[in-house]
């Protein structure tokens, strides 16, 4: 574990060679490469003591946040972790949709069959007395079809909470899953997800993660492409100000032929905000005709704003048509004057033109939701756009 | 309505306005002619209120008022408007939400009463129609994947929809063609009016056919060196810049 400070080695509750050990992919040297730039952040919450967190009522401002005329009768919720049976709606589940729930927060989703309506998953954190930490499991599967799964994080202020999902997705021969994860969470809670999904032959994932808030947001999200014509559509933002910190990995394996990636990120950093985009896509040998296409742009709101993008790409096989581009830059200041010119406040201009920047990610995404995320991005400007 | 007197502009510590006159009232039309480079942009620029343009110099009056001291959105509200001779694709933001919101807060700077939804896709209607522009262009991101013929269309149509006192005309004709010259020449005179003034800058005779000027004024090395009628236009067309710069010359031996 090079690269740790010995401080962190000492005291029997410093668990940050666990937290290491624990979140990401790959052996020590992958993980401590893959953290470099969340390494500080990783280790103030190594150095704090988490208690495991119980199942605690949900708070009434977040029972607000979970309804969704579209998931009525289909939504299960999760409160640190463990399923939430009271605060749960499956009263119109299909016959399509089998679910268990196992030892250990776990859950499994089965899905046979078109389904035509999304399912909801709601992870709170909700704080205890101390700072908590909650750990989850979810397996979903797609055996046929099509299916949307809305995936939400929310929390409640208070103590600290740490949680951490692992979600494995398997979408079978010819499947279409849509698969939408909004995280708006508060600065006292940090998140780490790790997910892999499994695209088969002429299966398709189309993915969009809006990301919000939180002391430390960690995705790694790992696409692997092993089935003949599987294709990938990612999309994803990050708002972040104040002092928050997300750190968002992703990883796309092309490894048969004519799989296809198109990766549409955007970040945006006000304040002293901290984001991280790693794009990770490799085409393995003999995985010809593969398109890959990844686009990554950022802005920076304020001079002590950082983000930090790594777009890297492998490519083994022969004939590829692969794409991609990462920038991080600051508003432009023409596209400012020309809404000025036309009579928009500087502020008005200037939220317009970053909501617009993000927009593009929200556009796989249903109405319903798209209006939620158009919402949370405006609360998150420096200003609200005034209409 | 727009005096401006021995105007002086730097841009990156370049100077390209080197003692600019001109006086623009009510109702006429002026065309600005001249040779890249010669600060016709520049101008445009300064008056709509364009940051990294320093004035060392000069006056510009408009309506009794320093316009200097305005913001670029109080120009507009006050009935300022440039067509920009590079619109800029805004992705993501579509333009007929720019749109309401741009007229509406200039409305309110106004003290005119903002328009609702329906109010203000009636008045994009009877534009649209006057200029012979595809509604669909309404629904799409501003400016965002345009052609460059649909992007000067857009200009004119937000030009129409925004109904300034003041309208420059930033090269709007390049890069059209005939056809769409003819829309944007269209578009310019149905909004002609004793109450409003347009600056048309061009590089090329070609727009006056379609839009005739009361003015013409020839701008080389940031000075008006130069102001006639149409003719003077004519004259241009036929003997280039270089006759100018000769007559120059000529004249200063």
């Amino acid at each position: 574990m090079h690269g740790l400070p010995t401080a962190a080695l000492q005291g029997p509750r410093d668990v940050s060679l666990d937290l290491l050990a624990e979140l990401g992919a790959g052996d020590a040297r992958e993980r401590e490469e893959s953290w470099r730039y969340s390494k500080g952040a990783l280790r103030a919450l190594s150095q704090q003591e988490f208690l495991p967190a119980t199942a605690l009522p949900l708070p009434a401002p977040l029972q607000a946040q979970l309804e969704r005329t579209t998931t009525r009768g289909r939504r299960l919720v999760f409160i640190n972790g463990s399923y939430a049976a009271s605060d749960s709606d499956i009263s119109a589940l299909g016959g399509e949709i089998l679910i268990q729930h196992g030892a250990g927060n776990e859950v499994a989703i089965t899905f046979s069959g078109a389904d035509a309506e999304p399912l909801h998953l709601v992870y709170a954190s909700v704080p205890g007395n101390a700072a908590t930490r909650w750990r989850a499991t979810c397996r979903v599967e797609l055996r046929d079809g099509r299916a949307t799964i809305i995936e939400q994080h929310l929390g409640a202020p208070g103590a600290d909470v740490l949680g951490s999902l692992r979600s494995d997705v398997a979408v079978a021969a010819n499947a279409h899953l849509c698969i939408a994860s909004v995280s708006d969470v508060p600065n006292s809670v940090s998140l780490y997800r790790r997910t892999d999904v499994a695209v088969a032959a002429a299966a398709s994932l189309v993915s969009t993660h809006a990301t919000f808030g939180g002391r430390l947001q960690r995705l790694d999200f790992d696409v692997d492409l092993g089935g003949e014509r599987a294709r990938l559509e990612s999309n994803g933002s990050f708002v972040l100000r104040g002092r928050e910190h997300a750190d968002m990995h992703l990883q796309v394996r092309h490894r048969t032929r004519d799989t296809q990636s198109a990766v549409l990120w955007r970040g945006v950093a006000h304040e002293r905000a901290r984001g991280i985009f790693h794009g990770g896509i490799t085409v393995a040998a003999g995985a010809d005709g593969a398109d890959a296409r990844l686009s990554n742009k950022n802005l920076l709101l304020s001079a002590q704003a950082e983000i930090d993008t790594q777009p890297v790409l492998e490519i083994y096989a022969d004939e590829v048509k692969a794409a991609h581009g990462a920038t991080v830059g600051q508003l432009d200041p023409t596209a400012l004057f020309y809404l000025r010119s036309r009579g928009l406040s500087a502020e008005t201009a200037r939220n317009l033109l970053i909501a617009g920047f993000c927009r593009e990610t929200f556009a796989a995404v249903g109405n319903e939701l798209r209006a939620q995320l158009e919402s949370l991005l405006l609360q998150r400007l420096p200003q609200e756009v005034t209409e | 309505m727009l005096k401006i007197d021995n105007l002086h502009v730097r841009v990156a510590g370049k100077e390209i306005l080197k003692g600019l006159t001109l006086a623009v009232g009510a109702g006429e039309v002026h065309a600005i002619m001249g040779p890249n480079g010669a600060g016709k942009s520049t101008l445009g620029n300064v008056l709509a209120g364009r940051e990294g343009y320093e004035v060392s110099a000069g006056t510009i009056e408009y309506k009794g008022r320093n316009l200097l001291d305005l913001e670029p959105e109080q120009r507009a509200a006050e009935g300022v408007f440039l067509a920009f001779q590079y619109p800029v694709e805004i992705p993501g933001v579509n333009n007929t939400y720019f749109l309401k919101a741009a007229l509406n807060a200039q409305r309110k700077h106004r003290g005119q009463p903002e328009l609702d939804s329906m109010q203000f896709l009636k008045l994009v209607r009877e534009k649209l129609r006057v200029l012979h522009i595809p509604d669909d262009l309404m629904n799409r991101a501003v400016n965002a994947g345009f052609s460059g013929g649909e992007k000067k269309r857009n200009e004119i149509f937000q030009m129409a929809l925004l109904e300034p006192q003041l309208a420059i005309l930033d090269e709007t004709d390049s890069g059209l063609d005939i056809d769409a010259l003819k829309m944007v020449a269209d578009g310019v005179n149905a909004m002609r009016d004793p109450a409003r003034a347009f600056v048309v800058i061009t590089h090329y005779q070609r727009l006056l056919e379609y839009i005739v000027p009361d003015f013409v004024h020839v701008l080389v090395d940031g000075r008006i060196v130069e102001s006639g009628d149409r003719s003077l236009a004519l004259k241009l067309e036929e003997h280039g810049y270089a006759w100018i710069a000769d007559r120059r010359l000529a004249g200063a031996a």
